[in-house]
């Protein structure tokens, strides 16, 4: 009973493990590019490390801020990897949260009925949306043979403009000083409940990682998502097999789009309680959400925990930006530079070599 | 709708068309060599954030000029070393370059300016503006060319020549024939690789010049993140004139058009709405002229797209 038990946690670790280990060390090579950056800005690395460290996962304050930006990026990370390992470059989560966010909000602030259940309608509204917003392109891509590329990164910019549009005129809250573009505040009961008494951590999280777990049983254990991931990796394949491709894709789309509503909804109905101007697109979630899924490979707990990691970067970088004056961007760099040494696949270079050479080995020994 | 005021929204037009026909140009010869460059944003962005840096501390435009071909090459060298010779995924160098140079260029501009969001500075000059003088009188035309820069012009003259050099010289077979099967251009002593790479650099210089259009042309100053998705519609713009430098124009100034009609709204409708405009446009282009583009090719590329 015992031993099943450790087996059963070996399992799991060699699990994490195999997943962490091309992030850990493109890791490392990224925050190297870093030190040389600030080495370059005059200041040492050791120190500026250590200090946006501290104030990103050392201190529990801090901690629960790395935390609290990380849901949005966890859940966006959740989307892009739904579309990206079945094929589908998926640039316009953004565009698909921002438009599901705005819905949510609307139909929260003005549906009537009881809280409770127009909260959780407003949820489900967004996720429609959210879904809706990424038919589109896949529409686009099946009747017309369009660039998903484009198309979904030129929605980006269409939802940003026409949301702004929104909180700045029809939707705009005109009971404060009026200098601000945001919404009104949703209904207390709607609020996701705080899970610490000191910061704005909140039940987002939790989401997030439900979020994370339903990707890691689509992914293991349905036929969809042999599917999915068999049209991303062979079409002809796939198609050989009796894989209905315009399907699959449909259905891979829209639930990029739900999941990517998500992100949003999170950020607004547990940390904000309103939508306001930009609070999705200048904070990057959904980019730095494909940095995390690019990094980890598109692995559910991989990515989790890059998510995590990359928010933590970012919190730390603004922190630093405060006291060192080292601009936060540090960590944009950072971030690009591990995602540009894992597309070089140097690790998996590594990796197989080993491989290569085991194997040599045990022919060897077999001949 | 007098024809002043027509006049003066094909002027932008044609200052809008500029940077977005220099990077389209940029986009087809890499796709003419079989490479699927995304990161056109990124090769912009630094240039129109270089050229404005250089021009701030020495004042010179040819420096600055050269300074925004130079930067945006550079980053083309980046693309070409990774995707071409490390065969990396085209997606991932892409969007990863693009995010760099966005965060690496607002790095900058609060480093070396201590700034945040844009910099403008009276000292900063603009790219020469040319006023034909016979043409300059001609009431309607004299109005449309009004104030336009020598980039404007030339950038029309590059496209010609790269018409030229790419189908009515032996050089410009040999490259095209790198795009077209690369295991044969390779078997008869073609270099594909070195030519591929070549094409990525001068793609990242056709970008750069580019990007210091935007930066010093109708307006002089950089924005944070100022390119704004021009180079994912130059995309478009290659796309639909099928790679071929003079089509190229004529989808260019579509999408110029599509930013001057924008433009020209914005006193009529809340500028968020008109700022869709070319978005739309480019996704209602793409849908109408995809079917006559050729479906195979597209598809292979597109079956991850």
């Amino acid at each position: 009973m015992k031993q099943s038990h450790n087996a059963g946690a070996r399992e799991f670790g060699l699990r994490l493990w195999r997943a962490l280990r091309q992030p850990l060390i493109a890791v490392l090579f990224g925050l190297l590019v870093g030190a040389l950056v600030i080495l370059a800005c005059g200041q040492n690395p050791a120190a500026v490390y250590l200090e946006m460290f501290d104030k990103s996962f050392f201190k529990p304050y801090y901690l629960f801020s790395t935390l609290t930006r990380a849901t949005p990026i966890i859940i966006c990370s959740m989307a892009t990897s739904m579309a990206w390992r079945a094929g589908y470059i998926n640039i316009g989560v953004e565009g698909q949260m921002v438009t599901g966010t705005l819905v949510a909000t609307v139909v929260a602030l003005y549906v009537p009925g009881p809280p409770v259940l127009i909260g959780l309608l407003a949820w489900i509204a967004g996720m429609a949306a959210g879904a809706l917003y990424a038919l589109l392109p896949a529409v686009l891509t099946w009747k017309f043979q369009v660039s998903m590329v484009i198309t979904t990164l030129m929605l980006n910019y269409v939802a940003n403009n026409i949301a702004s549009y929104f909180v700045t005129y029809p939707l705009k809250d005109t009971s404060g000083d009026g200098l601000s573009f945001h919404t009104p505040e949703i209904h207390e009961v709607m609020r996701l409940p705080r899970l610490s008494s000191s910061s704005t951590f909140n039940a987002g999280f939790l989401l997030a990682v439900a979020v994370m777990l339903l990707m890691v049983f689509i992914t293991r254990k349905t036929v969809f998502g042999y599917e999915s991931k068999m049209g991303g990796f062979n079409p002809s394949f796939a198609r050989y097999g009796g894989t209905k491709q315009v399907k699959v894709m449909m259905i891979t789309m829209a639930l990029s789009g739900a999941i990517a509503s998500l992100a949003g909804s999170a950020e607004v109905f547990g940390l904000k309680y309103r939508y306001s101007d930009g609070m999705l697109s200048s904070t990057s979630y959904a980019w730095t959400g494909l940095m995390a899924a690019l990094i980890a490979d598109l692995d559910p707990i991989g990515m989790f925990f890059v998510s995590i990691f990359l928010s933590g970067l970012q919190i730390g970088g603004s922190a630093i930006q405060r006291s060192l004056g080292i601009p936060l961007e540090i960590a944009t760099i950072i971030q690009c530079c591990i995602t540009l040494f894992v597309s070089v696949k140097l690790v998996f270079k590594i990796r197989k070599k080993k491989a290569s050479k085991e194997e040599v080995k045990e022919g060897g020994v077999k001949a | 709708m007098n024809s002043a005021y027509i006049a003066s929204i094909l002027n932008s037009t044609l200052r809008s068309t500029t940077p977005i026909l220099l990077a389209a140009l940029g986009s087809a010869v890499c796709s003419r060599v079989g490479v699927f460059n995304i990161a056109l944003e990124a090769q912009m962005l630094i240039a129109s954030f270089a050229s404005i840096a250089v021009n701030y501390f020495t004042g010179s435009i040819l420096l600055s000029v050269s300074a925004g071909i130079l930067s945006g090459a550079l980053v083309g060298l980046i693309v070409a070393v990774l995707q071409v010779k490390y065969k990396a995924a085209d997606m991932v160098v892409g969007t990863s370059l693009n995010l760099l140079i966005q965060g690496g260029t607002t790095f900058l501009l609060y480093l070396i300016f201590g700034l945040r969001g844009s910099l403008v500075d009276n000292r900063l000059v603009s790219l020469a503006k040319i006023n034909l003088p016979v043409i300059r009188d001609i009431p309607f035309l004299g109005r449309v060319l009004e104030n336009l820069t020598i980039v404007d012009y030339l950038s029309y003259i590059i496209a010609l020549l790269l018409f030229i050099w790419l189908f009515k010289t032996v050089s410009g077979f040999r490259i095209l024939s790198v795009g077209i099967n690369k295991a044969a251009a390779e078997s008869l002593g073609t270099k594909a690789v070195r030519i591929q790479m070549g094409m990525v650099v001068l793609s990242g210089a056709l970008c750069g010049l580019g990007g210091t259009v935007l930066s010093m042309g109708q307006v002089i100053m950089f924005t944070e993140n100022m390119t704004s998705g021009r180079g994912f519609i130059a995309m478009a713009a290659a796309s639909l004139g099928m790679s071929h430098p003079l089509m190229t124009i004529l989808s260019s100034l579509f999408f110029g058009l599509c930013q001057g009609i924008g433009l020209a709204l914005q006193n009529i409708i809340k500028s968020q709405l008109t700022m869709t405009l070319p978005y739309i446009a480019t996704i209602v282009a793409l849908v109408l002229f995809s079917r006559q583009l050729k479906p195979s090719a597209k598809l292979k590329k597109q079956g991850k797209a």
